[in-house]
């Protein structure tokens, strides 16, 4: 991007090669300021070095590698969520189905391991292709037969939550390899001070990777800025959203087998997971992408995870009583998309001629 | 929907109804389509379309709004499928199963929608379902498709002043321009351009042309393009269709006939349906059946 902008102006100076100039012109720091606030992450980045700063500043504890442990689980396996959700957003639709996925997954998990006899990981891979085959199934429905994401995905959910304390008769049960003292599976798969955390980044990176420099990551854009468009141009269209939706019933099973490994517990109770769901779903929105589709961030999701964790930590740490927190969420996610539309604006009229 | 004559072993050529102009088919046709018909529903779009396109020639199409030029495009372009009819490429029976497939044939399209994605960028609306990848890696080599994409607008002489922002930016002659250049950069046989002069300022719409008579001096691709205005026909046209009522009812090289002869046509056929309209509604008395 940037060595485009250092091209010797083409004939007609339009707006861009004005606006190219105006950027040059300014002193470094603001140099940079402006680069960092020209990227789609911009503004998530800002408020949450804002929001950690005055974190840091206003308690003792606040900055300590403790803390940074207690940090982890309030915000990874969201990242986690976030990034496959991001992936169905981009198309214009949602999916609210991974709550369900993030329930079943360890069921099916111990059911595998216990009553089947399946070992530890072989478990894992079934229980996480029986979510892929879900999510198949959201693809179709949307994709092929054209209902509307937001609805084909609650049904899912409910149904799911169901089937989960069906199976599970609503009794929560030790989850297989989950147990102290952790051998290596559990240490991998959850267990792991910083296991989620290392999935979280690796994840977050191959899809935001995949995002940006695959024909996945271009198809899935094109699809969401103008489906018919990219049908016309060729795009198969019904493959790609059935894949972002099978991808996101993926990350969702993995996220809830780290969740069960972690807590020991493969809990069926669907209040947790449902909470869960829409704190993912904030973190993707906060971390800059559009529920209109067309456009969006993986990295984004991963810092707008982060917002949200040290948010609610810092929080605690402070001595808010926990029945405030919800509400200080609630009111972080409204500031936080006001800046982002805010600094979009920015964005826009500051690169574009038009 | 009757069984796809299309799809039958070699059946009989049925002798073209009378009011159709016969497929006037030669041996250095590249395209031949043949009494092609198409229906949604209760709508006839396409009643009877014969149609051939010799190599290197650019054809109008003409026909008002309705009359069926979208529909007899997105046929060809494999975007939709006919209920009758054939179509010849190179004399070879041409069956697109999807518009990858018929573009893989040769047959590329430019959508009077414009099949422009807003949020991607210059470079990668020219390349959509043609990216360059770092094989064997499957990354996209954004490097070389902006180098190309911008050789290859420069090569048709469009000016694009940045090629990385998204074409949202642009303004409805840039796009135009670049949903063109995308066709003409992909080096298909036949282009089929939907209404390439819509949405467009006097000096685009010449800069189209332009590229238009470019390509036909190459002679290398055919050139099927509809377009509204009768004097752009004659500009850049080898010949001329036109389309009514879903059914071919002209088809003269622009050599010989005239805006007026067009003009007469389309002025003749809104009084007949008007005289036809005032007859049915004067003599019918009693309640209109369903249609």
């Amino acid at each position: 991007m940037a060595s485009v902008a250092q091209q010797p102006a083409s004939p007609g100076p339009g707006g861009p090669g004005g606006s190219a100039q105006a950027r040059r012109a300014l002193p470094g720091w603001r140099a940079i300021g402006a680069r960092v606030i020209t990227l789609r992450e911009g503004s998530i980045i800002v408020i949450a070095l804002v929001t950690a700063i005055y974190f840091s500043a206003n308690t003792s504890t606040f900055l300590t590698g403790e803390n940074f442990e207690t940090l982890l689980p309030y915000f990874a396996p969201f990242a986690i969520l976030a990034a496959g959700e991001v992936f169905v957003m981009i198309l214009g639709e949602i999916d609210l189905s991974i709550a369900g996925m993030y329930l079943f997954a360890p069921i099916i998990f111990y059911k595998l391991n216990t009553s089947v006899g399946l070992p530890l990981v072989p478990s894992v891979i079934v229980a996480l292709i029986v979510c892929m085959a879900v999510g198949a199934i959201n693809g179709i429905f949307v994709a092929v037969l054209g209902l509307s994401s937001f609805v084909v995905t609650l049904g899912m959910l409910f149904a799911f939550e169901g089937l989960s304390l069906i199976i599970s008769k609503g009794t929560p049960v030790a989850t297989p390899g989950g147990q102290p003292p952790l051998g290596t599976f559990g240490k991998v798969f959850g267990g792991g001070t910083y296991s989620e955390l290392i999935w979280a980044v690796a994840i977050v990176v191959i899809l935001q990777v995949a995002l940006t420099f695959t024909r996945w990551g271009l198809y899935t854009v094109a699809i969401g800025s103008n489906k018919l468009g990219a049908a016309e141009a060729g795009v198969r269209v019904n493959l790609v959203m059935i894949r972002n939706f099978m991808l996101c019933a993926l990350t969702a099973g993995l996220v809830g087998i780290f969740e069960a490994v972690r807590s020991a517990t493969v809990q069926p109770n669907p209040a947790g997971p449902n909470e869960i769901l829409l704190l993912a779903i904030a973190a993707a929105v906060v971390g800059g992408t559009l529920l209109t589709g067309g456009s969006g961030t993986v990295v984004g999701a991963l810092i707008g995870a982060l917002f949200l964790g040290i948010l609610k930590d810092g929080l605690i740490l402070q001595g808010v009583q926990a029945t405030y927190l919800l509400f200080y969420t609630g009111l972080a996610v409204i500031v936080a998309m006001t800046a982002n539309v805010f600094v979009g604006r920015v964005r826009r009229g500051q690169t574009g001629g038009g | 929907m009757a069984a796809d004559p299309a799809r039958s072993p070699e059946p009989e050529r049925t002798p073209p109804p009378e009011e159709a102009v016969p497929p006037a088919s030669a041996p250095d046709d590249v395209l031949r389509v043949e009494h092609i018909a198409k229906r949604f529903g209760p709508v006839t779009a396409l009643r009877d379309v014969n149609l051939h396109l010799k190599k290197g020639e650019v054809l109008g199409l003409l026909g008002d709004n309705g009359a069926g030029k979208s529909t007899l495009i997105k046929i060809i372009s494999g975007f939709q499928k006919q209920d009758s009819g054939r179509i010849f490429l190179n004399g070879q029976p041409y069956e697109p199963k999807s518009v990858d497939d018929a573009r893989a044939k040769g047959v590329d399209t430019v959508y009077q929608d414009l099949a422009l994605i807003d949020e991607l960028s210059v470079y990668h609306n020219l390349f959509l379902r043609r990216e360059r990848t770092l094989r064997p890696l499957p990354l996209l080599n954004n490097r070389e498709m902006k180098r190309e994409a911008r050789r290859a607008l420069d090569e048709i002489g469009i000016n694009i002043p940045r090629i990385d922002v998204s074409v949202a930016r642009l303004s409805g002659g840039q796009r135009q321009a670049i949903a063109v250049a995308r066709t003409v950069n992909s080096a298909s046989d036949i282009i089929l351009l939907d209404e390439p002069l819509a949405a467009m300022g006097a000096k685009e719409g010449a800069q189209i042309l332009d590229l238009v008579a470019r390509l036909k001096e190459e002679g290398r691709v055919s050139i099927v393009m509809i377009l509204h205005n009768y004097v752009q026909v004659f500009q850049a046209c080898d010949r001329v269709s036109m389309i009514q009522d879903g059914a071919i009812v002209l088809d003269k090289p622009t050599a010989e006939t005239s805006v007026e002869e067009l003009t007469e046509i389309v002025v003749n056929e809104y009084r007949r349906a008007r005289e036809a309209a005032h007859a049915s509604e004067a003599s019918v008395e009693s309640p209109p059946a369903p249609a």
